[in-house]
C-alpha cells in the first residue's frame, strides 16, 4: 500500500517551514566572516551565517538566478539564492576577489585583487581565468563602458583610473586622479566616469574618450561608493569620513544635496518602491535605513563586524 | 553576555576612532587609509583593556602568593616599556609595515604562478559552518608553529643571542611575556605571518588568537607560585611550566638546548620529548649573568648589547658559556 499524502498537506508543511519574513536583504560582515539576514519588513535580523574569510563586496549574476558574494581571503565565489540568502554552491580559486563587474555584455567577469595588486579577467560563462594583469597599487572598484570595451579600475593607492581592454586583455591607459580613488561610475550617457576620490572631498568627473578631467564635484571627506537611484538621471555618493551621502545629477553633473548618515556609509541599496536607503555603517556595525523623502533615520539595524555589502532582494533598479 | 561585550567594545570603538582618529588622520591628509587606522584602533584598545585586566588580575595575584618577593622593582622597568610598545600597537604597526609588502607581494608573486594558497576550510570544509571549531584549529596550527619557533630561537645561536635577551629578565613577572629584541620581533612576526599565510588565518580569528595568546603568555611569565593541578598543568602553559623554562641550568642548556617551549599548549612539549612538569621553582636568568655578564638594564642598553652579541666577537664565548 502506498502511502500518499494529500497536496494541501504538503503546501502547508512547506507554508509552516518557510521563514516568516517575506523579503530580506543580504549584509556582508567582512570583520567577521559572516553575512546578516535581515527582515526588511520588521528590520530585525533574522540570521547570522558564517560564509568565508573577508566577504567585501556582493552582487547577482547578469540572469539574476544568484547572489555572488565574493570571499578575498578565501579566495572563491558563494553562489546565494537571492530570496532566501541560502548557499547553492561554492566556486573555488578565484584569487583574492575584493570586487568583482560583469561587463554590460555579460562576457566578462572582472575580479580585483585589491591586497594583492592585480586584476583578473574570468570568462563570465564558465568563470575560467583569460588573463591576470598585474596592477599595483590596491585595484579597487570596477566600472564598464556600455559597449563593454573597456573595464575601468580605480588604482586606491597609486591615485589611478586604469582601462582595460576586453579584446586585447591588456591595460591600454591609465591616468592620474586625486589620493585614494575608489568607486567608480559610468553616466547613462556613456561619457563620464565618475571617481569618488576618497583621500579627499570629491568626485572627479573623467571624459574617459579624452582622457581629461572635465569638472570635480565637491561632495564631502571621504568620497567612496556610488549607487544609482533608479530614475535613470541620478547616482548616490557616500561620503565615509564627512558622515553624508550626497545625490549627483548625472545630467547637469552636480551635486543636488549631501545628508547625514551616521557611522561611516559605504555601500547602498535602495528599496524596490524606492522609499527607503538602507546603507552599510562600516565603522559602527549596523545598517542604517533612511526615508528617502525626508532624508530621516527610520531605524538602525545591529550586524556584525565591519559590514560592507549589501543587497537587497526588492531593490530599485539598477540604473 | 558576550553580545553585550561585543556591542559595547564596537561602540568604544567606533567612538574612539570617529572622535579621536579620524580627525588626526583626516589633519595629516591621511584619512585615505581609514580601513588600516579602523583595524589599528582595534588593537590598540584592545591592548589597554588587556593592561587594564593584567593590572587588576595578575599584579594583586603576584602580590598575594609570589614565587619570588623582591627588595626593588627597579629591574621589571624595562618590560613595562616592552609591553607598553607591543601591547598598544607600535611594534607591530612597525614590524605590520615593514613585513605586509614583502608577504603580500610573495603571495602575489604565487598568484602570477598559477598558485594559490589553500586554506584550512578547502581541506575541511566541514570547518566553513563551525566557526568555534575553527578558531580552535587555528590556535592549535599557530600555536604549534611557535613551538618551533622557540625551539629554534634556543637551537641556532645566532637567534640564540637575540632571544637572550628575553631569558635574561631575573625579576620575571607577568610584564616579561613582551620583553624581546626588536630584531626577533620582525623574526618572529615575519614567522607568524607565513604560517597564517599558509593555512589562511581568517582576520577575526587573527585578532582572536592574538588576544588568547597574549593573555595566557602574560600569565605564563607572571610571578605566581600557583600550579594548574595535575591534569590542567597538561593542558594549559601554567606560571609554574613556563618558569621551569626561564631556569637556570634548565630551561635552555642540554642538548634540545632546554625544555617547555610551548606557549600555549603543553602537549607540544610532551609530543617532541622536551616537557618537564617538576613541582619545584628555581631562580630565573643566563648561566653566565652569574659570573657577571651585562645583558643591560635599560631598554636601550638591551637592544645594543643583543646587536652587539649578534654580530660581535663575544658570540663564540657565549655559546661556549652556554655549553658549560
Amino acid at each position: 500500500m502506498s502511502l500518499r499524502l494529500p497536496a494541501w498537506i504538503l503546501v502547508a508543511a512547506s507554508l509552516a517551514a518557510a521563514p516568516a519574513y517575506a523579503t530580506i536583504a543580504v549584509v556582508l560582515n567582512s570583520g567577521d566572516e559572516s553575512i546578516s539576514i535581515v527582515d526588511t519588513a520588521t528590520f530585525k535580523e533574522v540570521a547570522r551565517r558564517p560564509i568565508g574569510k573577508e566577504p567585501h563586496h556582493l552582487m547577482k549574476t547578469p540572469d539574476d538566478r544568484y547572489l555572488i558574494v565574493a570571499n578575498a581571503a578565501s579566495n572563491e565565489l558563494v553562489f546565494l539564492d537571492p530570496a532566501t540568502g541560502n548557499e547553492i554552491r561554492r566556486l573555488p580559486n578565484i584569487s583574492d576577489p575584493y570586487q568583482i563587474g560583469f561587463s554590460p555584455d555579460q562576457k566578462w567577469l572582472v575580479s580585483a585583487s585589491n591586497r594583492l595588486d592585480r586584476i583578473d579577467l574570468y570568462d563570465a560563462k564558465e568563470f575560467k581565468l583569460v588573463k591576470r594583469l598585474p596592477a599595483p597599487k590596491v585595484p579597487s572598484h570596477i566600472a564598464f563602458d556600455q559597449a563593454s570595451r573597456f573595464a575601468f579600475v580605480t588604482l586606491q593607492e597609486s591615485d589611478e583610473v586604469v582601462a582595460i581592454d576586453l579584446a586585447t586583455h591588456e591595460i591600454v591607459w591609465k591616468m592620474k586622479t586625486g589620493k585614494q580613488p575608489a568607486g567608480i561610475w559610468m553616466t547613462p550617457d556613456d561619457r563620464h566616469l565618475l571617481v569618488g576620490i576618497t583621500g579627499e572631498k570629491y568626485v572627479e568627473v573623467i571624459d574617459w574618450r579624452e582622457r581629461k578631467l572635465v569638472k570635480k564635484l565637491m561632495t564631502g571627506q571621504g568620497a567612496h561608493n556610488f549607487l544609482p537611484v533608479g530614475d535613470g538621471r541620478h547616482v548616490l555618493l557616500s561620503n565615509r569620513i564627512a558622515n553624508t551621502v550626497s545625490v549627483i545629477d548625472q545630467q547637469t553633473l552636480d551635486v543636488k544635496e549631501s545628508f547625514t548618515v551616521p557611522g561611516g556609509p559605504d555601500c547602498m541599496e535602495i528599496s524596490k518602491d524606492g522609499k527607503q536607503l538602507w546603507v552599510t555603517s562600516r565603522w559602527a556595525r549596523q545598517v542604517v535605513v533612511l526615508d528617502l523623502g525626508t532624508k530621516k533615520i527610520i531605524t538602525t539595524i545591529p550586524v556584525g563586524k565591519s559590514p560592507h555589502g549589501i543587497f537587497l532582494k526588492d531593490h530599485a533598479p539598477r540604473r | 553576555m558576550i553580545d553585550w561585550l561585543e556591542r559595547t567594545f564596537g561602540a568604544l570603538h567606533q567612538w574612539t576612532f570617529e572622535s579621536l582618529v579620524l580627525p588626526a588622520a583626516s589633519a595629516l591628509g591621511l584619512s585615505g587609509y581609514a580601513e588600516h587606522l579602523f583595524d589599528g584602533t582595534e588593537l590598540f584598545l584592545i591592548g589597554v583593556l588587556q593592561i587594564i585586566v593584567l593590572l587588576a588580575v595578575l599584579r594583586p595575584l603576584e602580590a598575594w602568593r609570589p614565587v619570588e618577593r623582591w627588595a626593588s622593582r627597579k629591574l621589571v622597568r624595562s618590560d613595562v616599556i616592552y609591553t607598553l610598545l607591543n601591547r598598544l600597537g607600535l611594534v607591530p604597526l612597525a614590524v605590520f609595515f615593514a613585513l605586509r609588502p614583502l608577504v603580500d607581494g610573495f603571495d602575489g608573486w604565487l598568484r602570477m604562478q598559477g598558485f594559490i594558497p589553500p586554506n584550512l576550510e578547502d581541506w575541511f570544509p566541514w570547518l566553513r559552518a563551525h566557526p568555534f571549531a575553527a578558531f580552535l584549529v587555528y590556535l592549535a596550527i599557530l600555536d604549534l608553529a611557535e613551538y618551533w619557533r622557540h625551539r629554534l630561537q634556543h637551537r641556532f645561536d645566532w637567534w640564540w643571542q637575540l632571544h637572550a635577551l628575553h631569558h635574561s629578565q631575573r625579576q620575571m613577572s607577568f610584564w616579561t611575556d613582551d620583553r624581546n629584541h626588536f630584531l626577533d620581533d620582525i623574526i618572529a612576526r615575519g614567522w607568524f605571518a607565513i604560517v597564517a599565510l599558509a593555512v589562511g588565518v581568517p582576520p577575526g580569528h587573527f585578532v582572536a588568537a592574538l588576544v588568547v595568546t597574549q593573555l595566557i603568555e602574560s600569565l605564563s611569565h607572571a610571578n605566581i607560585a600557583i600550579s594548574f593541578g595535575r591534569v590542567g598543568e597538561r593542558l594549559l602553559v601554567s606560571p609554574r611550566f613556563h618558569r621551569m623554562h626561564h631556569a637556570i641550568g634548565a630551561g635552555h642548556e642540554g642538548a634540545a638546548r632546554g625544555c617547555n617551549f610551548a606557549q600555549l599548549f603543553p602537549l607540544w612539549d610532551v609530543v617532541f620529548g622536551t616537557a618537564r612538569f617538576d613541582a619545584d621553582y628555581h631562580p630565573t636568568g643566563i648561566r653566565d649573568q652569574l659570573d657577571g655578564r651585562d645583558y643591560g638594564e635599560g631598554v636601550v642598553r638591551q637592544q645594543w648589547l643583543g646587536l652587539k652579541r649578534l654580530f660581535g666577537r663575544d658570540r663564540a664565548l657565549a655559546a661556549l658559556a652556554r655549553a658549560s
